[in-house]
């Protein structure tokens, strides 16, 4: 067992030293893992910088975000004070606003409510959508029960039937309508607009019977005053006429002078009422009747003929320029040939004897019209007074020392004859030297 | 045979100055001094022609002159108004009516009247 036992210490030789390598394998393993974590170690030291300096950094930028943040929030917070300050202030303006837009609406409808003249609106669909107390009074009917009532619907009464010719026409100046026995309306509808288009009409709504009355009354006097007045004048012309054809005799020359002067006097207050009267009619306003085809040439001969004997007596030369075809106007004659009669009339009685009055006749053909003119020779018109020669009752200086008859009336009817046929007048006057009238007549 | 002509007129003196020229003319006159006056006269008297006011007491002359035209016999009778009214509406109230024709008072002297009177009786 010797064997064996060599054998089994060579076992443990082998054993030993097979342990020792192994140990010193292990010993250099760890060595090496050692040195590795060494390495590690520098590595993570060296990253533990690097991230020091990183925290370090972000830090920084961070407490400086923060101090940033801090500014940009005090002026948010700046901002949004201002803006609420700005808010409250807007707010109290608008409730102003309001206050004064209740206010403002309030007056309005005062306004509306207290008018004296009665008020209608009817929106575009022909509603009514306001009544005022006046026109309530008119109608004797109440807002309530006309309010989004259509026109066609009320219409059926008499006293609404203006309405559907408002309606029709959108607008209306102050014409009349007889609403019903005792009540007379002057009648102005406009379009209310709202961005240019109409939404709605404005009726408004005045009561002129007072005045119709009045006028009637008017009309009825002077009537009854002219009447009064031409009889007595009448019964003087017709007895100095009578005198003077020797119905009633025969009378001497002085005699026949002396009453010659009176009956031209007579003739004189005859015009005057004739003028008064045609100032009355036109200042009524119903002075244009009919409207007929006038030949104004026809109406110059036929007034130059009435006034040779006088154009004879002054030798005054009558010289009448016109074009060869003057078209007629729809005119009054009777009121045409007023006009152009006092016209004539002044040229003569205001030119001195032996000088000339020339009467022209032209045809404007583009603005459709004809133009008369009448040139004299005459005093002229002052040139301070020449603004009020178309006014009633005026008669310049120089002519008043002269001593010629005149109302003072011809002119002023004669303007308003012309006016009323859409006609222009106008003169141009040179004191000494003459005055030339024209007018104008559109056909 | 001188003709007749109806005078109505309320003015007296208006009155006379027209019968004295119309008389010294040889016409035969008849005078009435108000519109029932008138109508009646020219019913009875039948004229051959009337000159005839318009203002007048009581019944007027536009009155008088439909009254007479109702009458068929009187419908054709010139019928002249002599009035101091001279309104366009007054004298297309008076022509409507049936008047011949329109003179106002003091616009034409006795001869011219008389002148008119010839004319419409031819």
């Amino acid at each position: 067992m010797v064997f064996h036992f060599f054998k089994e210490e060579n076992v443990y030789e082998l054993e030993e030293a097979r342990k020792e390598s192994e140990l010193k394998k292990i010993k250099r393993k760890r060595e090496q893992e050692l040195e590795e974590l060494r390495k590690t170690k520098k590595e993570l030291e060296e990253a533990k910088v690097v991230l020091e300096i990183k925290v370090r950094a972000r830090t920084r930028e961070l407490r400086e975000q923060a101090l940033g943040l801090e500014a940009q929030i005090q002026k948010r917070t700046k901002d949004l004070e201002e803006s609420r300050e700005f808010l409250m202030k807007t707010l109290k303006e608008t409730k102003k606003a309001r206050e004064l837009a209740e206010e403002e609406r309030s007056k309005t409808l005062s306004i509306i409510n207290n008018l004296t003249d009665g008020l209608l609106v009817l929106d575009k669909k022909g509603k009514i959508s306001l009544v005022n107390p006046k026109a309530e009074e008119f109608f004797g009917i109440k807002s309530k029960d006309l309010i989004a009532k259509n026109i066609n619907t009320i219409t059926v009464l008499t006293k609404f039937k203006f309405l559907s010719e408002i309606f029709k026409k959108g607008f209306v100046s102050r014409e009349e309508f007889k609403i019903s026995e005792d009540l007379i309306l002057e009648i102005t509808a406009a379009p209310i607009t709202s961005k240019k288009k109409t939404v709605a009409v404005l009726i408004i709504l005045h009561n002129v019977t007072r005045e119709k009355k009045i006028e009637e009354m008017k009309t009825e006097f002077v009537s009854l005053a002219a009447h009064q007045l031409r009889t007595p004048l009448s019964a003087i012309k017709w007895t100095l006429r009578l005198l003077l054809s020797g119905d009633l005799g025969k009378i001497s020359k002085e005699q026949r002078d002396f009453v010659t002067k009176t009956y031209d006097s007579n003739e004189r207050m005859i015009s005057l009422v004739n003028d008064l009267l045609n100032v009355t009619v036109i200042e009524e306003g119903r002075y244009i009747f009919s409207h007929t085809a006038v030949n104004i040439e026809k109406v110059i001969k036929s007034l130059l003929e009435d006034y040779k004997k006088q154009i004879k007596d002054r030798k005054i030369k009558i010289i009448f320029i016109k074009e060869e075809k003057i078209p007629k106007v729809l005119a009054d004659e009777e009121k045409i040939c007023l006009a152009v009669e006092n016209l004539l009339d002044n040229a003569v009685r205001y030119t001195k004897i032996g000088g000339e009055i020339t009467i022209s006749l032209n045809d404007l053909k583009d603005k459709k019209e004809i133009e008369f003119s009448i040139k004299d020779s005459g005093v002229g018109i002052p040139e301070s007074q020449q603004k009020r020669i178309f006014s009633k009752f005026f008669r310049a200086s120089n002519v008043i020392r002269m001593e010629t008859e005149g109302t003072g009336l011809g002119l002023f009817i004669t303007k308003n004859i012309i006016n009323a046929h859409k006609g222009r007048i106008w003169f141009e006057s040179q004191q000494g030297k003459g005055t030339t009238f024209h007018f104008t007549l559109p056909y | 045979m001188a003709k007749k002509i109806l005078i109505v007129e309320d003015d007296k003196f208006l009155r006379e100055l027209i019968f004295e020229k119309l008389d010294s003319e040889g016409y035969e006159i008849s005078k009435a001094a108000d519109g029932e006056e008138g109508v009646k006269k020219a019913g009875e008297e039948k004229p051959d022609l009337i000159l005839l006011d318009l203002i007048l007491p009581g019944m007027d002359g536009f009155e008088v002159l439909s009254k007479i035209r109702e009458n068929k016999e009187l419908a054709q009778m010139p019928i002249i108004i002599l009035s101091n009214l001279g309104q366009k509406e007054d004298i297309e109230r008076g022509l409507t009516l049936g008047a011949t024709d329109f003179m106002v008072k003091a616009h034409f002297t006795p001869n011219e009247i008389v002148d008119k009177i010839k004319k419409v009786l031819g």
